[in-house]
C-alpha cells in the first residue's frame, strides 16, 4: 500500500510567479517523459519482475517518482499564483487557462493530454529495464532543456535536484540490468523470458545448484 | 527561514541520505557499510521527525488526524502565508 507523507522530497518556494515557465514545466507533470509516466511505468512493470532486487528497485523508484510528480505540481502551482488576465494573455498561458484555469492538469508543454501510450510494460525483464534506462535519460534531457529556458534560481534549484535524481536512477537501473543478466545464460540472454517462462526459471536454478 | 522550515530542511536531508542508501542497497544488498550508514540515517530521521511532529503537527496519517493533520501549510503552499 501507499501512505502519504506531508512534505516534499526537496523544498519548493517560488517568490515570483511566471506563467511562461509554468507552461514549459507542466510537461514534467503529464508529458511524454514526465513524472506521471515514469511512476506508472515502474509501478506497473514491477509486478512481472522475476527477481527480488528488481521488485524492490521498481517499487522504490516508482514511489520516488510520485514524490517528484508532487514537486512538479507544486512548482507549476506556485508559478501560476495571483496572475492578472493581462499577464495570462501576454505570456501565452491563455491556451492552458481557458481549459484548466490555474488547476494542475497532466499534459505536455505542446498541449497533448497525458496518455498511457507514453509508457510500456512489456513483461520481459530485459526489455522493461532498457525502457527504464531510456526513460531516465529522456527525462534528464527534458530537465536540461528546462534549465536552458529558466533563469529564476527559485525554480532552477528544485529542477536541478530532479535532474540529478534521473542520473542516480539510471545508475541503479543499469545495476539492475547487470544483476538480471548475471542470472541468465551469458551465451544467449534471450533464450527465454524469465518474467514469463516460469518452468525454465526453475530449471535454471537447478542447473545453478548443480554447478 | 522560519523555525519550521529549518527543521523540515534538516529532516529532509536526513531522510534523503537514508533513501539514497536504500536505493543503493536494492542493487547492493550485501554491502555492510551501506547498511550501517542507512540504519544510522533512519534512526536520526525518526528522532528528528518526532521532534518536528511534536512542534508542527503530524507528517503521516499514522501520527495524527483531524485538525492537526489538516493544518496549513500543505507541502505545495507558498511559505508561511497560508491561512
Amino acid at each position: 500500500m501507499f501512505q502519504y507523507e506531508k512534505k516534499l522530497q526537496y523544498p519548493v518556494n517560488i517568490k515570483n510567479p511566471n506563467p511562461k515557465y509554468a507552461q514549459v514545466i507542466i510537461t514534467q507533470f503529464g508529458g511524454p517523459d514526465g513524472e506521471l509516466a515514469a511512476s506508472l511505468r515502474y509501478l506497473s512493470q514491477r509486478f512481472s519482475m522475476p527477481y527480488p532486487e528488481l521488485k524492490g528497485l521498481l517499487t522504490d523508484i516508482g514511489t520516488e517518482e510520485l514524490g517528484h510528480l508532487e514537486m512538479i505540481g507544486a512548482i507549476v502551482y506556485q508559478l501560476t499564483r495571483n496572475l492578472s488576465i493581462e499577464e495570462i494573455k501576454k505570456s501565452g498561458f491563455d491556451t492552458y487557462f481557458v481549459d484548466h484555469t490555474t488547476g494542475i492538469y497532466p499534459l505536455a508543454a505542446s498541449g497533448s493530454p497525458f496518455t498511457a501510450a507514453y509508457l510500456q510494460s512489456k513483461g520481459d525483464v530485459i526489455t522493461d529495464l532498457h525502457e527504464d534506462l531510456a526513460a531516465e535519460q529522456k527525462a534528464r534531457t527534458t530537465y536540461d532543456n528546462i534549465l536552458r529556458l529558466v533563469d529564476d534560481p527559485d525554480v532552477r534549484e528544485p529542477i536541478k535536484f530532479l535532474r540529478e535524481r534521473e542520473i542516480v536512477h539510471y545508475q541503479r537501473f543499469g545495476e539492475g540490468l547487470r544483476l538480471a543478466t548475471d542470472k541468465l545464460n551469458e551465451k544467449n540472454f534471450y533464450a527465454f523470458n524469465p518474467s514469463f517462462d516460469v518452468q525454465c526459471n526453475k530449471n535454471c536454478c537447478r542447473r545453478d545448484k548443480q554447478r | 527561514m522560519t523555525d519550521r522550515e529549518t527543521l523540515l530542511q534538516k529532516l529532509s536531508a536526513l531522510q534523503f541520505a537514508a533513501w539514497e542508501l536504500h536505493l543503493y542497497m536494492d542493487t547492493h544488498p550485501d554491502d555492510c557499510d551501506a547498511k550501517e550508514l542507512n540504519e544510522k540515517y533512519i534512526c536520526k530521521s525518526k528522532e528528528l521527525a518526532a521532534i518536528y511532529e511534536s512542534k508542527f503537527g503530524p507528517l503521516s496519517p499514522m501520527t495524527g488526524s483531524g485538525e492537526m493533520w489538516l493544518k496549513n501549510p500543505w507541502p505545495w503552499d507558498i511559505k508561511e502565508c497560508a491561512i
